[in-house]
């Protein structure tokens, strides 16, 4: 059952396009990634789907209804810049968000008080916000986000701010929820954690999918055309290659493009003399350099079309 | 704008903004404070004039070498004047003593001379001898004029003519004192309205700020549609100030209720008033009520009409501020909006003592209909004169289309400018913003 469909959604601000023919659906659920480069129209889809922006193109169904108004306290919403009254107090910052998300008064304070006690902030209740630090005050939107129990949510951005400890935590709690048969949209800029969390994605740039599709075929479909590389000694070797082939290079690893099986094993006669080889893998490419690769391919496209249009 | 039925959104933004108004220290101190200062101030002045009636409340002791004078000084005023038959010598023996506050000799060429000799412990100011010219000086001018033969209706008409010009006066005098004390009443009402369009403007206008600055508003506008947020805020916060003005009349009745009994605690009786049968405590409420007459009678309709024009103004004003906020990312950068928000609430200031002066002109009429200096120079006018109905009427119209109208505005404004960031808008944006929603 499909949550949440954007059919051809376009946005102007002016003559600027900030989503233009957008479509995708999200899986009851799933999670589903949104994803892009900084002003690539996220926030702008995000605001369509929370009501903040009405489309001025296409539609927007939510629970198959067209989106509107009444289906705000049906959304969890965290959004990248994030923010709290600094002057309030915890529990009366969770209990006014919690109220204006639907729920009594009664209800919100008591919702507010389970979670702060499960994210071990309940010590903080009655301290005002501002004498929060910034991981405490992440949690404490975190909560403002999930207090009204939404069958969807969007989360934008939601790890930064939080140590290893905290982020663990936080990605456990929303694996949680998608066990409980909630669906997420997840927006960031850390791959690793599309890999780990998502199911499915969209790929935004400049206002237009450019990638979409299960995350498990979208690495498939890109093959099996990168060698993973962890050594110790000499790394000079590197230098030698092709320099647009070498995806990364660290200290004591490297990420090298290849095109095919014969070319590895050059490499791998090449070096075996003069390092100590801990790891050699041909691997899929990570979602990382799908998204450098795909964003970096789109703009080209772009100024292409431009320069011929000259 | 379809929806001006209160939703549930517009309900708990509202409670919210009032509670936590209402809660802070400065709230506090502006409302059981302030007051308590002001009628301080008042207690203070009503202190002094006590003080200072006291003084000049002497009775002088009359030596009549004319035998027939002294009498008529006397009836001019019995709580001032008495005859005594004592000596001179024990006189001054006495008044050294302190034991009588002096006395006046009228001596037997009094009407030749003019000469009248006071004897006092010194002082006593220049108030309680020109009220001893005053009162001697007719009796001897009319003696005078007996003397010399003139015919008792001269007499009469240059005595009465005195009589009534002085009457006239004082009732000129009384009057126009309370129309006075009534346009001051006025301007004190124009100038508290006109600082609370100013103190919860800010408050609105920080209120919306710190929601944008802080980023807090897309997690609320992702709950609420922005109209509801901003009427929230704006009757929350109105609510607020309602709420202060309402415990500041209160404050105010209840201190003026007590003060005559305050005031009473520094007032001597009048021992003439407890001679005439009075009781001690007849006699001071008498004299409490005496002063307190300087006071004028506030019809409710005043306080009504605060309450009202306060309203009117801080709804339009609050508005204004509210789309300047939204449209901005920081203070500096609201500046150059604020000044053509703020003018027009200044300018009203300025208008005041022409509309005092002269209540009933035509520009005065305009300048109070006007809905953008109605709010503080209607008040004035309430104040100050009998302004007819239909300008009363002309007025609230005036102003509730006003506020819808600032009302759609700010919206628009509000709804767009609320969630951009990064650029100071300009003047087209405005337009545009307007345009768009």
């Amino acid at each position: 059952m499909k949550i949440l469909k954007l059919n051809s959604v376009g946005k102007y601000f002016g003559d600027y396009k900030a989503t233009n023919n957008v479509s995708f659906s999200v899986e009851k659920g799933t999670i589903f990634g949104l994803l892009g480069p900084n002003g690539a129209g996220k926030t702008t889809i995000i605001r369509q789907i929370t009501n903040i922006y009405y489309p001025d193109e296409g539609e927007i169904l939510l629970f198959d209804e067209p989106v509107s108004s009444k289906h705000q306290n049906q959304i969890g919403y965290l959004p990248e810049e994030r923010g709290l009254y600094k002057k309030l107090k915890v529990i009366e910052q969770l209990v006014y968000f919690g109220e204006l998300k639907g729920l009594s008064k009664k209800e919100a304070e008591k919702r507010a008080r389970y979670w702060l006690v499960k994210l071990e902030a309940n010590d903080w209740a009655e301290k005002k916000i501002q004498e929060l630090s910034k991981g405490m005050q992440q949690k404490i939107q975190f909560i403002t986000t999930i207090l009204h129990e939404p069958e969807f949510l969007i989360l934008d951005e939601p790890f930064s701010g939080f140590d290893p400890v905290n982020s663990e935590m936080l990605k456990n709690i929303i694996l949680e929820l998608k066990n409980q048969g909630k669906t997420i949209i997840l927006s960031t800029h850390v791959m690793s954690q599309v890999e780990e969390l998502c199911d499915e994605i969209v790929l935004i740039n400049k206002g237009k999918i450019v990638l979409s599709g299960k995350v498990r075929d979208i690495k498939k479909s890109f093959g099996r055309n990168n060698l993973k590389l962890e050594f110790e000694g000499d790394d000079s070797f590197l230098n030698d290659l092709e320099q647009d082939k070498i995806i990364q290079r660290n200290n004591h690893s490297a990420e090298i493009k290849i095109y095919n099986e014969s070319e590895a094993k050059q490499i791998l006669n090449s070096i075996k003399e003069s390092v100590f080889i801990y790891k050699f893998e041909l691997a899929e490419p990570s979602l990382h350099e799908i998204f450098i690769n795909t964003v970096g391919k789109s703009n080209l496209n772009e100024q292409e079309i431009l320069e011929i249009q000259k | 704008m379809s929806t001006f039925k209160l939703t549930n959104k517009i309900k708990i933004v509202l409670k919210h903004e009032y509670l936590s108004k209402v809660k802070t220290k400065s709230f506090l101190i502006g409302t059981f404070v302030a007051p308590l200062a002001i009628v301080a101030l008042f207690g203070v002045m009503i202190a002094a004039t006590v003080i200072f009636k006291d003084t000049t409340e002497r009775k002088l002791a009359i030596v009549d070498q004319t035998n027939y004078l002294g009498q008529k000084l006397v009836d001019t005023d019995t709580s001032k004047y008495y005859l005594t038959d004592k000596f001179e010598n024990d006189l001054i023996k006495l008044t050294e003593n302190a034991e009588i506050d002096g006395y006046v000799l009228l001596k037997k060429d009094i009407l030749d001379s003019g000469e009248v000799p006071i004897y006092t412990q010194g002082g006593g100011g220049i108030g309680f001898v020109t009220l001893i010219e005053r009162n001697l000086g007719r009796i001897v001018r009319k003696e005078r004029l007996t003397r010399s033969g003139t015919p008792d209706e001269v007499i009469k008409l240059v005595d009465s003519g005195i009589e009534i010009k002085t009457q006239k006066v004082t009732k000129e005098g009384i009057k126009d004192d309370k129309t006075q004390v009534l346009a001051y009443v006025g301007y004190a009402l124009g100038f508290v309205i006109y600082m609370l369009m100013f103190l919860y403007g800010n408050h609105i206008f920080r209120s919306v700020l710190e929601e944008k600055s802080n980023r807090i508003i897309e997690i609320i506008v992702s709950s609420a549609k922005p109209f509801d947020i901003l009427l929230g805020k704006v009757l929350g916060i109105g609510l607020v100030g309602l709420t202060q003005v309402f415990a500041w009349i209160a404050i105010v009745v209840l201190l003026l209720t007590f003060a005559g009994q305050i005031a009473g605690a520094f007032i001597d009786i009048d021992p003439q008033a407890l001679q005439a049968g009075m009781s001690a405590q007849e006699a001071q409420t008498q004299q409490v009520e005496k002063m307190l007459s300087g006071i004028p009678e506030i019809s409710p309709w005043l306080g009504i009409g605060f309450v009202f024009y306060f309203l009117s103004g801080y709804f339009i004003y609050s508005c204004l501020f509210a789309a300047v906020a939204s449209a901005v990312d920081n203070e500096q950068d609201a500046q150059q909006y604020m000044v053509p928000i703020t003018i027009p609430i200044i300018i009203p200031i300025a208008l005041i003592p022409m509309i005092m002066a002269n209540p009933d002109s035509v520009p005065a009429v305009a300048a109070s209909l006007f809905p953008f200096f109605s709010p503080i120079l209607m008040i004035v006018r309430v104040a100050s004169t009998q302004v007819p109905i239909w300008q009363i009427l002309t007025s609230v119209v005036l102003l509730i289309s006003t506020f819808f109208g600032i009302m759609w505005f700010t919206a628009k404004i509000y709804r767009i400018g609320i969630l951009m960031t990064g650029k100071k808008p300009t003047i087209k944006d405005f337009y545009k913003w307007i345009k768009m929603s």
